[in-house]
C-alpha cells in the first residue's frame, strides 16, 4: 500500500525518468555480460585459463620485427634459462603426473609455401610453426589431428578446408600427402577457418597452411620467427610479462609483449579509453598474425563498450543520487522522529516475542494437565 | 468498473495461458534445446595395436662409385653426342672437339724453343771435352757403370803418381838426414871451437886497443899542426881580435904546445906500432885455431856426393809432381764432362720428348672426340657445346656398369637413435617405383652440424638413376601396446598429459553425456596414433575433436558420425 501510495505521490516525469534509469541499468548488466562473453570468446587468447585450473599462470605473447633474429636456437636458450629462473625462484612442478610441465611455449613464423597435390600445385601463406602452438591456437579440427614442434617427424601440415578442396577435392584428406619442393609431407590434420568480417580483415581472408618451422624455412620464404607465446607460471601479478620482457634478448624497438591473459579484463578496457588517439599508432616494424588483429579488434569492440557501459552506469548512478537529493530535502520525518519509531517497533516487537513465549508455555502446561489427569 | 475488472482478468488469463504454453514447449524441448547448446564431439574407444615411429627423408640419389670424365686438353666443345641418362659403351663418342690451333699446342712449342735454347747455350758455354759433344751428337748414352769405371781409372793413375811422389820425397828427406849428420857428426871439436872463440876474443879486444891508440895519435898530430898553423898566423899579424892580451895568451899557449906535443906523439906513434904488431900476431892465431877446427870436421868429400844425389832426386821430384798435377786434371776434367755429359743427355731427351708430345698434340687438334671410358649410364654433363674444356675440369660423369647407388639425407640425433644400420627403408609411394632396394648403410655425424645432426646414408639397388631424388621411410621395430589413442586425443595442461572420457549418465530426459578426464602417460607416437598407460580400463569412448574447447566434468553431445 505504501508503495502504491508512494507511486502515486510521483510525476509522468519521475516515473518516466525511473524507468529510463532502470533501463539503463540493465543494459549496463547486459552489456557488462557481453563483456566478459566477447573477452572469453577469444581462444587463442585464453591458455592460461585452460593450462591451469588455479589460474596461477600467465599467457604471454611477443610480436617480433624482422630485426630481432630469434631462432629456434634462441628460444632454447631462453627455455633452458626459464627452468632455470623458475628453480631459483622456487616455482617446482608438484603435480603427482610425471609428465606434467610448468610452462609450455610456441612460436611461429609467417611465410609463403608452395603445395603439390596431383590436382596442381597452389602457393598459399603458411605459418611455421614450433612448440606447442596448437596448444595455444586450438582451432576446430574437422579431421586428423595437431602436430606440434617437439614431434619425432617435423613433415606434417596441417591445412584447411579451402586448402584440402584444392589440393585433393575432399575435405577429410587427413593422411594424405603433399609435395612441397618435391619432399612429401603428411597433412595431419584439416580444420575449419574462423570466417566473418573480423577474421578477414585479420588476414584470414585466404586459405592458411600451418606447417613446420624447419619445413617453412627449409622449403618456403619466411623472415625468421615473429611470433612467440608461452603460458608460465604468474606467482605475482605481471611475473611472467616482465620476465619475458627482460629475457627475451630482443631490443624494445623490435618486440611488442602483451599479457594476454588480462587484457580483455574490464579494468583493460577503461585504460584504453584513455589511450584513445594514441593507440593506434605504431613504430615498430612488426606485422601482428592473424589471432592478433583479431584480438586487437576485439579490443576496439570491447573499449567501445566500455565507453556505453560508463554511459549506462553513469546515467542510472547519477538519477539515483539526484532522486536521493531530491528526497532528502523533502523529507518529512527528522532523525528525532526515525529514532522514536524505530524504538517504537522494536518495542513492539519484543512485546509480541513475549506474548508468543507466553502461548508456548500456556500450552505444555495444559498438556501437562492433561497427561495428569 | 466491472468492465474493467473483466478486462484484467482476461488479460491475466491469457498471459497465463501463454506462459503455460512456452512452459510446455520448453519443457518437451529442453533436451533437444540443450544438447545444441552443448560442445558436440566427435569420440572414439581406445584401442590396442601397433605403433610404428617412422623416419623419412628425402635425397638425392648418387652414384656410389662415379667415374670422372676429364681430358687434359684445353679444347672449345663443338657438340655434346650424348645426354643424361643415356647408356653408352666404352669407346662411344661422348664430346666432339673442334678443330683448332690448341692453346696447349703453343705453350708445348714455346716449352720446346726454351728447352732447345738451354741445349745449345750448355753446349757453347759449356767447358766439355770434343769426346762428350760427339758422344752427345750420336746420340750415344754412356752407363753411370761406365762413367764409374773411368773415374777409377783415373783415380788409379793418381794414387800411383802420388805414390811415386812420396818416395821421391823419401829419399830426398833420407839424403837431407845423411848430410846434415856429415856436417855436424859425432867429432868432438869443442876444444877446437872453444880455443877460436878464445883467440877471435883476444883478436877483437887487441884491435880494438889499437883502433883506440891511432885515434889518439891522430888526435895530439891534429892538435900540434893547428898550434903550427896559430903561431905562423900570430907572427904574420894575420889574427884577428879586439883582445890583444887573449890572442898573445894563445899564442903562448901554442907555441908551449910545439914544445910539448912533439914527445906525446912520438909515443903515441910508438903504442900504434906496438899494437899493430900485436894485432897481426893474434890474427894468426885466431886462423890458426880456425884451421884446427876446420881439420877436424873437414867430411866435405862425402857431403858433395850427397848433395848432388839429392839435386838429382829432387829433379825427379819435380818431374814426377808435374804428372801428378797433370793426372789430378785429368780427373777434373773427366768429372765434368760426366756432369756435361748427363745434362746435356737429359735436356736432349726432354727436347725429343717435348718434340713427340707436340706432334701428338697437333695430331689430335684436328677430328679429336672425347670417348666413354667405361660403359655405363651418363649421370650428369657438365659442360655444354661452346664451352672450353680444362685440365681440372669433369666433361661428364658416369655409373659404371654394374655400381651401385647410394642416397644421403640428414636427421636429428633422436630420430638416429630409432634406427640401426642394415634396416630397410621403403620408399615414400613405392607404388611409383618398381624393383627397388634400400638399406640403411651407416649413421655417422653430419658434418655441417655434428652436435645435433645425423647423415644416414643408404645403399640403392634397382632402377634408379643418379640425380633422382627419392623419399625414403624407415623405422624402428613395430612394438604392441594395450591402449592406443588417436593424436588428437592426446591433451595437455599444467598437470600433464590427459584424455577426456565420454561418460554416459541417465536422466529423466535420456542420457546425459559427461566429458571425464583421465591423467595419461604416453609412451610412444607415430604420426597418427599415440600409446598410453594410465587408470584406464581399455575400453572407454574417447574424445577426438570437438566444435568448442571441452572442459573435464562439462556436459557435452556426441555428434552423429
Amino acid at each position: 500500500m505504501n508503495m502504491k501510495k508512494w507511486i502515486h505521490t510521483l510525476t509522468a516525469g519521475q516515473i518516466k525518468l525511473g524507468i529510463s534509469g532502470v533501463i539503463s541499468f540493465l543494459v549496463f548488466l547486459i552489456l557488462l555480460a557481453v563483456h566478459g562473453m566477447l573477452g572469453r570468446e577469444q581462444l587463442s587468447q585464453q591458455m592460461a585459463e585452460r593450462w591451469s585450473e588455479q589460474k596461477n599462470v600467465a599467457q604471454v605473447s611477443c610480436f617480433l620485427s624482422t630485426n630481432a633474429y630469434i631462432d629456434p636456437d634462441s628460444v632454447e636458450m631462453f627455455r633452458h634459462n626459464l627452468d632455470n629462473a623458475l628453480l631459483e625462484a622456487s616455482i617446482t612442478q608438484d603435480s603427482p603426473n610425471e609428465s606434467a610441465r610448468l610452462w609450455a611455449d610456441a612460436y611461429s613464423a609467417g611465410g609463403r609455401i608452395t603445395l603439390t597435390s596431383d590436382r596442381g600445385s597452389i602457393e598459399a601463406n603458411a605459418l611455421g610453426i614450433g612448440g606447442d602452438f596448437f596448444l595455444f591456437h586450438p582451432l576446430q579440427l574437422l579431421y586428423g589431428s595437431y602436430f606440434t614442434g617437439n614431434d619425432l617427424m617435423q613433415d606434417y601440415c596441417v591445412v584447411d578446408e579451402d586448402m584440402a578442396w584444392q589440393l585433393f577435392g575432399s575435405n577429410n584428406v587427413a593422411g594424405m600427402t603433399v609435395y612441397i619442393q618435391n619432399v612429401p609431407h603428411i597433412i595431419l590434420g584439416v580444420v575449419r577457418r574462423d570466417s566473418g568480417k573480423l577474421n578477414e580483415a585479420a588476414g584470414l581472408d585466404s586459405t592458411l597452411v600451418y606447417v613446420s618451422y624447419k619445413t617453412l624455412s627449409d622449403l618456403g620464404t619466411n623472415k625468421g620467427i615473429n611470433h612467440y607465446e608461452i603460458v608460465m607460471p604468474n606467482p605475482i601479478s605481471s611475473y611472467a610479462l616482465n620476465y619475458v620482457k627482460e629475457n627475451i634478448g630482443v631490443a624494445d624497438s623490435d618486440i611488442e609483449v602483451v599479457e594476454n591473459t588480462t587484457r580483455f579484463e574490464l579494468f583493460n578496457s577503461f585504460k584504453r579509453i584513455i589511450l584513445f588517439g594514441t593507440r593506434s599508432m605504431n613504430s615498430k616494424a612488426i606485422i601482428y598474425p592473424y589471432w592478433e588483429n583479431v584480438a586487437r579488434g576485439y579490443e576496439d569492440i570491447l573499449t567501445a563498450i566500455a565507453v556505453f557501459l560508463l554511459l549506462f552506469f553513469l546515467y542510472p548512478l547519477i538519477l539515483l543520487i539526484i532522486g536521493i537529493i531530491t528526497w532528502w530535502r523533502l523529507k518529512s520525518w527528522t532523525l528525532g522522529s526515525v529514532y522514536v519509531e524505530i524504538r517504537d517497533k522494536a518495542g513492539r516487537y519484543t512485546e509480541y516475542l513475549r506474548e508468543k513465549h507466553r502461548g508456548k508455555k500456556g500450552s505444555k502446561d495444559h498438556m501437562k494437565e492433561k497427561e495428569g489427569m | 468498473m466491472n468492465d474493467q475488472g473483466t478486462k484484467r482478468r482476461e488479460w491475466v488469463k491469457n498471459a497465463v495461458i501463454i506462459f503455460l504454453t512456452v512452459m510446455l514447449l520448453l519443457t518437451f524441448f529442453s533436451n533437444t534445446i540443450m544438447n545444441y547448446s552443448l560442445p558436440e564431439v566427435a569420440a572414439q574407444y581406445i584401442q590396442s595395436g601397433t605403433i610404428t615411429a617412422k623416419i623419412r627423408g628425402t635425397g638425392m640419389v648418387e652414384s656410389g662409385d662415379p667415374y670422372e670424365v676429364i681430358i687434359s686438353d684445353t679444347r672449345i666443345v663443338e657438340s655434346v653426342s650424348v645426354k643424361t641418362g643415356d647408356t653408352v659403351v666404352k669407346g662411344d663418342a661422348l664430346f666432339i672437339l673442334e678443330d683448332q690451333e690448341d692453346e696447349t699446342i703453343t705453350l708445348k712449342e714455346e716449352e720446346l724453343k726454351k728447352a732447345v735454347l738451354a741445349f745449345e747455350t750448355a753446349i757453347l758455354t759449356g767447358d766439355i771435352s770434343s769426346s762428350v759433344w760427339n758422344n752427345v751428337q750420336s746420340g750415344g748414352s754412356t752407363s753411370i757403370t761406365t762413367y764409374q769405371n773411368k773415374i777409377l781409372a783415373a783415380e788409379a793413375v793418381i794414387e800411383a803418381r802420388q805414390q811415386k811422389v812420396d818416395e821421391i820425397q823419401t829419399k830426398i828427406n833420407e839424403i837431407t838426414t845423411s848430410i846434415t849428420t856429415l856436417k855436424y857428426g859425432s867429432a868432438d871439436t869443442s876444444a877446437e871451437a872453444r880455443a877460436l872463440y878464445n883467440a877471435q876474443n883476444a883478436y877483437e879486444k887487441k884491435n880494438d886497443e889499437l883502433t883506440y891508440a891511432k885515434n889518439t895519435y891522430n888526435a895530439l898530430l891534429t892538435e900540434y899542426r893547428e898550434a903550427e898553423t896559430y903561431i905562423k898566423s900570430y907572427e904574420a899579424g894575420s889574427v884577428s881580435g879586439n883582445d890583444l892580451d887573449s890572442l898573445k895568451a894563445q899564442y903562448d899557449l901554442a907555441k908551449q904546445k910545439l914544445n910539448t906535443l912533439p914527445a906525446l906523439i912520438r909515443d903515441a906513434e910508438n903504442q900504434v906500432t906496438s899494437l899493430q904488431s900485436e894485432v897481426y900476431n893474434l890474427n894468426i892465431q885466431v886462423n890458426n885455431a880456425q884451421s884446427a877446427l876446420d881439420s877436424k870436421t873437414d867430411n866435405s868429400g862425402s857431403i858433395k856426393n850427397l848433395e848432388k844425389e839429392q839435386a838429382k832426386w829432387e829433379l825427379e821430384l819435380e818431374e814426377k809432381k808435374s804428372l801428378l798435377s797433370e793426372a789430378e786434371e785429368e780427373r777434373t776434367q773427366l768429372i765434368k764432362d760426366i756432369a756435361a755429359e748427363l745434362s746435356l743427355n737429359s735436356e736432349k731427351d726432354n727436347i725429343s720428348k717435348l718434340q713427340e708430345e707436340l706432334a701428338e698434340l697437333r695430331a689430335k687438334a684436328i677430328g679429336a672426340v672425347v670417348e666413354a671410358p667405361v660403359s655405363g649410364t651418363v649421370t650428369s654433363i657438365s659442360i655444354t657445346a661452346g664451352e672450353k674444356t680444362g685440365a681440372e675440369k669433369t666433361l661428364a660423369t658416369m655409373q659404371p656398369e654394374g655400381k651401385g647407388f647410394t642416397l644421403s639425407f640428414s636427421v636429428t640425433n633422436d630420430q638416429a637413435k630409432r634406427l640401426s644400420v642394415g634396416t630397410a627403408a621403403d620408399l615414400v609411394n613405392a607404388w611409383r617405383y618398381d624393383d627397388i632396394q634400400v638399406t640403411l648403410a651407416s649413421i655417422k655425424p653430419d658434418t655441417t652440424d655434428p652436435a645435433s645432426k645425423k647423415l644416414l646414408t643408404f645403399n640403392i639397388t634397382g632402377s634408379v638413376v643418379a640425380g633422382q631424388s627419392l623419399s625414403l621411410s624407415v623405422g624402428d621395430k613395430s612394438s604392441s601396446y594395450d591402449m592406443i589413442v588417436p593424436n588428437s586425443a592426446i591433451r595437455e595442461d599444467n598437470n600433464g598429459k590427459f584424455i577426456l572420457v565420454v561418460e554416459s549418465k541417465s536422466s529423466p530426459l535420456g542420457n546425459r553425456y559427461v566429458a571425464t578426464r583421465y591423467d595419461v602417460d604416453v609412451v610412444a607416437s607415430d604420426d597418427t596414433q599415440s600409446a598410453i598407460t594410465g587408470g584406464l580400463y581399455g575400453y572407454e569412448f574417447v574424445i577426438t575433436t570437438s566444435t568448442k574447447p571441452v572442459e573435464a566434468g562439462q556436459l557435452v553431445r556426441l555428434s552423429n558420425q
